[in-house]
């Protein structure tokens, strides 16, 4: 069937619907490849863009019509002119007529004029995501507040924002619907209180790790339509606090209350009078003990699928509690417990079989009795974190392998019971997407080759130290799971280029850490640099024998490396500079401890990303010696330092 | 015997708690105000009060030989137990010990003239009040009724009590009797009091000895006690603001202060050479180097404190300015409490503001210590909202944010490119005025005066709130110009809330914010334009 034929039959409705049946980014990558027809289907049909390079930025835009969400937060060089620039032409104004969600997390380059360009030209727009631009003040708050019909707005970590800044936000965007603050210090309970006035629809609320007081929760109660409010990590609230969200806030469905110091087990009662569709609760790391008069107050929380009880002490007939009165419950987290036993667990799992989610991070005293348990009756289980448990032998993944099957991760960091005839037995859970086998010393190739024959989905794996690890096993593991994307091979000290080799064949893999290779030399990271080239995070730190042809093949292959570490390695003023000035979109860059690389190549280097980096890790030494002007250049753009 | 004790105790159970409470303290007092809520004669009742406690008091002492300002005579605590023995041995000794004392008798009898004769006054007050007053007539005679009531019990409680005092055989029978008309006065808590002291006196004597004394200076003291209070709650009252005082008309003087005389730099004069000084304290200083006859302590005291034993009309003030709601032939007039007042208010309200902050160049003021004051804040004043109205606190102009639609804090003019060098007060000021309805850009002409003056305007309007609302200032207070608001304090020449009266609205611009829509008092200045 000659090409022209197939097109004829297919019109280009019926194209659109094909192609918005596509899933991932890559199958639309080649659906944009095949012709031209194929192409302006894309363009007219994407409803969101994430655009990885500035160079690029304008035509994109000007092509794709109809777009509604935007992702700058990985996009270098945006700030202010580059905005200007964007908008400085009507007819290339078509991308901002339909824009709602823009994200511009880290966008730190950016300032508030920019902001207020970019807000003011797109009238539509009802999410922003401004989290992690640490150098945003009330300035960009106030131009933020130009985006009147803005419904949800992420500002974590904006550290400049005052009350002032949060004041106009509430005052200019009175539509708020979801508002995260997290880390946003300045902001008091002055502030929130006015936010409360201001903005009656907000649903959900994120105020962790302020400086707020109780008062804010009174501010807080009176907000009628609040479903999620998180509060962790605000050590100045108090039971007093959490009285006044008794029988208020009638629709709140998630309530977290972790980290605050301050509450005691009496705050609980207050979180579940008059909340009954309470539906997670989370109260990790504030609760020293759990009466057991105070979990009976659960009985009313019908709902509740998540509960969060780290670092609290427990005892059995809290389990026996929360299995008779919390049915449907999904998710439990008792990472760092103390007293958690297998009694409690097996009193756990006979009355919450819907469990999907359990960590037991730290719970040391656990055995394969529980797991066993857990296992048989809670056969939906998607997420299990043993970190720690020392007493998982090979039966409980056995029990896991052959009723959990559903099981996507796992985490058995530092479980010394596990070995290779555990993993065969775990290989069972074919659906596993995370696996995490850190300081697992006793597993070697031969485990790791069943984990990657049976387990092909896997797309985060964590060999961390796992000694008994060498090329062989890495051989069967790209051989299996073609689909990683995440792999950390630190201080796995069996593995040599050869084992990079294969690392190379890994055509998705974005995240390496491996750190402390000792054996690897600037072959082995050529043939990972040449071979996964969608490498984002590369993590040498320590891997003293690669030099500049390795970080020379690195600049010439990686070019979406978005992060590296290549502090103690041997790399010299020229490999640096290549590094620095060809990887186009490296923002994060940690160099310490390069002993071969002088101040002159520094300042080099530093020269050629000033335009793009956000986060420089180097020897404290450079601060006096490096020149002011190239410093400053760098922190003007946004970049962030920290001195070592 | 012993049953009458237990009946009397009975009855005065609540008195006696009214007892201690005045030996301990205020608290009773603005009881005893508003119940009676008059004051004209709450000076007299209070005197009559206290000369009154001294016959039933002697009449006990009769068997105790004390008098109620000396201290306990150890006599008496030693006589004491026999009178506990029952009402025998204390009439016995009563009469054995003292006959009556015709001065007292005729102290006595003078003041209950005196009593009658104020009553009569304020009876002749309130006849002819009435063909005046025509507001409320039910609730002005109800009081005036009251307050009748009140005082001719008073008198003749102390009739029956004085009568007491000269048939000692008659003592206890009197006393019961008095509680019967002072039970019945009712609202008359003095009369109470009075009597609770008299009784008091005697069932301690029945129970304990050693209280008894104190029990007896204590009673004694009532009076002084009281005065003390009413000065204290009265000086109180000068600090308050004036909405807490709800006298009726008549119930105090009212002394107007002309003009000049208000705004004279010195109110006290040297008679012999005319040196004139802010304070009687420092005239009376000065009176000693024209002679030795001023050195005198008498001469040397303050004048007031004698009189006090005279009856105390209360005072207040009336603003000389016509039309203005200090001003006594004001409808809702509201008195001021001091000369001090008048002074401020006079200076403030109506007079030009002569005082210029000397760090903002902006603010002017008429009284100096507002000068003072506000020059201690000049400057710190860096909670800025929209519409120009500066806070010196942060929760202030938070609180005013949340209060307005669509006023937002500004961010601080440091930081903001498009505004730059002091605001012009007087053009802004005009041009906002003047030009209703039309953009305004703050950026070119920074935010201007009159409205960065609001802030304090607010608060200056919560010391002086009446002057604020008042409707009358409105429409006569007219210095022409754009000073046609009353001017509180602080106050500069628009007030706050003309921006918020509905009228145009004009779109504001601030830099590096959006647009908003801002109620002007434009049609509120238009009207004076005109």
């Amino acid at each position: 069937m000659s090409p022209i034929s197939l097109l004829s039959v297919l019109t280009e409705d019926l194209l659109v619907r094909v192609y918005t049946r596509l899933g991932s980014d890559s199958d639309r990558k080649t659906w944009r490849i095949v012709c031209k027809d194929f192409l302006r289907v894309d363009l007219v049909s994407r409803r969101s863009l994430r655009i990885l390079r500035f160079e690029f930025l304008q035509c994109l835009l000007f092509k794709y019509t109809n777009l509604d969400s935007l992702d700058l937060s990985v996009c270098p060089r945006i700030e202010d002119g580059a905005i200007s620039l964007l908008l400085s032409r009507p007819e290339w104004l078509n991308w901002t007529r339909c824009l709602t969600r823009l994200t511009l997390s880290r966008a730190t380059g950016l300032g508030h004029s920019g902001l207020e360009l970019l807000f003011r030209a797109c009238p539509r727009l009802e999410a922003v995501d401004v989290s992690y631009c640490w150098g945003y003040g009330d300035m960009e708050a106030s131009a933020i507040s130009c985006a009147k019909g803005l419904r949800e707005l992420r500002m974590d970590k904006c550290l400049g924002v005052t009350d002032v800044g949060l004041a106009r936000i509430a005052v200019g965007c009175g539509k708020l619907e979801r508002l995260s603050l997290k880390w946003c210090m300045e902001i008091s309970d002055l502030g929130v209180d006015l936010l409360c006035k201001k903005c009656l629809d907000l649903k959900s609320l994120d105020v962790s790790y302020l400086k707020l007081t109780s008062e804010s929760l009174r501010s807080i109660a009176s907000l009628p339509k609040l479903e999620v409010l998180a509060m962790s990590g605000c050590p100045f609230v108090d039971d007093v606090g959490l009285q006044f969200l008794e029988n208020r806030c009638p629709l709140l469905q998630v309530i977290d209350v972790s980290r605050c110091e301050f509450l005691t087990s009496s705050s609980l009662q207050s979180v579940a009078r008059g909340h009954n569709g309470l539906l997670q609760l989370n109260a990790g790391y504030c609760l020293l003990g759990l009466p057991a008069t105070v979990l009976h107050c659960l009985k009313d929380l019908k709902n509740l699928n998540t509960i969060r009880i780290d670092g609290a002490r427990v005892s059995d007939s809290i389990f026996e509690i929360i299995s008779s009165n919390c049915k449907s419950l999904v998710e439990i987290g008792l990472s760092k417990c103390v007293g958690v036993t297998d009694m409690g667990i097996m009193q756990l799992v006979s009355g919450c079989v819907d469990l999907k989610i359990v960590n037991l991070t730290c719970c040391r005293s656990i055995t394969d009795a529980a797991i066993s348990a857990l296992a048989k009756s809670c056969w939906k289980l998607v997420c299990l974190k043993l970190e720690s448990c020392d007493k998982v032998t090979e039966k409980s993944l056995n029990q896991l392998g052959s009723c959990c099957l559903g099981l996507e991760e796992i985490d058995l960091t530092d479980c010394s019971g596990v070995d290779d005839k555990g993993l065969k037995y775990l290989s069972g859970c074919s659906e596993l997407l995370c696996l995490k086998l850190g300081l697992c010393t006793n597993i070697s190739d031969k485990g790791l080759a069943y984990i990657a024959f049976n387990c092909t989905r896997i797309s985060e794996l964590d060999l961390y130290r796992c000694t008994g690890i060498g090329d062989d096993g890495l051989a069967a593991l790209t051989n299996g799971c073609k689909k990683l994307m995440k792999l950390n091979l630190s201080y796995c000290n069996g593995v040599t280029d050869r084992g990079m080799q294969y690392i190379g064949h890994l055509k998705e893999l974005s995240d390496l850490e491996m750190r402390g290779l000792i054996n690897i030399t600037s072959v082995g990271l050529t043939a990972v640099a040449a071979g996964c080239k969608r490498l984002a995070e590369l993590d040498l730190k320590h891997c003293e024998k690669i030099d500049d042809s390795g970080f020379w093949a690195l600049a010439y292959y990686s070019r979406n490396m978005r992060q590296i570490n290549m502090s103690y390695c041997a790399v010299s003023d020229v490999g640096l500079c290549m590094v620095m000035g060809n990887l186009t979109r490296l923002q994060d860059a940690k160099l310490v401890h390069l002993s071969k690389v002088t101040v002159k190549g520094f300042e080099l280097a530093l020269r050629a990303c000033s335009v793009r980096i956000r986060k420089l890790k180097l020897n404290s030494r450079l601060r006096l010696v490096l020149s002011s002007e190239t410093l400053e250049t760098l922190h003007a753009r946004g970049c962030m330092f920290s001195w070592d | 015997m012993d049953h009458k004790e237990n009946t009397w105790t009975k009855s005065f159970s609540s008195g006696n708690e009214l007892l201690k409470n005045i030996s301990t303290g205020e608290p009773s007092f603005p009881n005893f105000d508003s119940q009676q809520s008059q004051e004209k004669w709450e000076d007299p009742s209070v005197l009559d009060y206290r000369t009154r406690i001294e016959p039933p008091i002697k009449d006990f002492k009769q068997h105790s030989e004390t008098q109620s300002s000396l201290p306990c005579n150890p006599n008496n605590q030693v006589k004491l137990p026999v009178q506990e023995d029952g009402q025998m041995d204390g009439s016995l000794q009563s009469s054995k010990i003292q006959d009556w004392d015709p001065r007292t008798m005729l102290n006595n009898l003078s003041f209950l003239e005196q009593k009658i004769h104020q009553l009569q006054d304020l009876v002749h007050l309130i006849v002819g009040r009435r063909g005046q007053v025509f507001e409320r007539p039910d609730e002005l005679a109800a009081q005036q009724q009251q307050l009748i009531t009140a005082d001719l019990t008073s008198i003749i409680v102390q009739l029956i009590s004085t009568a007491g005092s000269l048939l000692p055989s008659v003592k206890h029978n009197t006393l019961s009797n008095t509680t019967a008309v002072g039970q019945l006065g009712g609202v008359y808590l003095p009369s109470m009091v009075d009597l609770n002291g008299g009784f008091q006196l005697q069932d301690n004597g029945e129970s304990k000895v050693s209280d008894q004394s104190n029990q007896i200076d204590l009673a004694g003291n009532i009076g002084n006690e009281q005065i003390y209070h009413m000065e204290e709650h009265e000086s109180k009252d000068e600090e308050d603001a004036d909405e807490g005082e709800n006298l009726p008309p008549g119930s105090y003087e009212i002394l107007q202060l002309e003009k000049e005389e208000i705004l004279a730099p010195h109110t006290h004069f040297c008679t012999i050479c005319g040196k004139g000084f802010k304070r009687d304290a420092n005239l009376r200083m000065h009176m000693r180097g024209h002679g030795d006859e001023y050195k005198t302590p008498a001469a040397l005291a303050k004048p007031n404190k004698e009189s006090s034993s005279e009856p105390i009309l209360l005072k207040r003030y009336s603003c000389p300015y016509a039309g203005c709601k200090r001003n006594k032939d004001h409808k809702k007039f509201q008195p001021l409490k001091t000369i001090l007042c008048v002074k401020n208010h006079y200076k403030r309200t109506h007079c030009d503001k002569s005082y210029t902050c000397s760090r903002c160049n902006a603010k002017k003021f008429s009284v100096i210590a507002d000068l003072k004051t506000h020059e201690k804040h000049c400057g710190k004043d860096k909670w800025l909202c929209s519409c120009g109205t500066t806070f010196s606190r942060k929760d202030k102009l938070f609180g005013h944010i949340a209060l307005f639609q669509g006023h937002t804090p500004a961010i601080s003019i440091d930081e903001t490119k498009g505004q730059s060098g002091p605001p012009d007060r007087g053009e802004g000021n005009e041009s906002i005025s003047k030009v209703r309805s039309i953009n305004f850009n703050f950026s070119s002409g920074a935010p201007s005066g009159s409205e960065v003056q609001n802030a304090v305007d607010v608060k200056a309007g919560i010391e002086d709130p009446a002057s604020y609302f008042s409707p009358l200032n409105f429409d006569t207070c007219n210095f022409g110009g754009f000073h046609e608001f009353p001017r509180p304090p602080f106050e500069d020449s628009e007030s706050s809330f003309s921006f918020f009266i509905p009228g145009s609205s004009s779109n504001y611009t601030v830099p590096g914010s959006c647009n908003y829509t801002k109620k002007t008092g434009g049609e509120s200045s238009s009207n004076n334009l005109e």
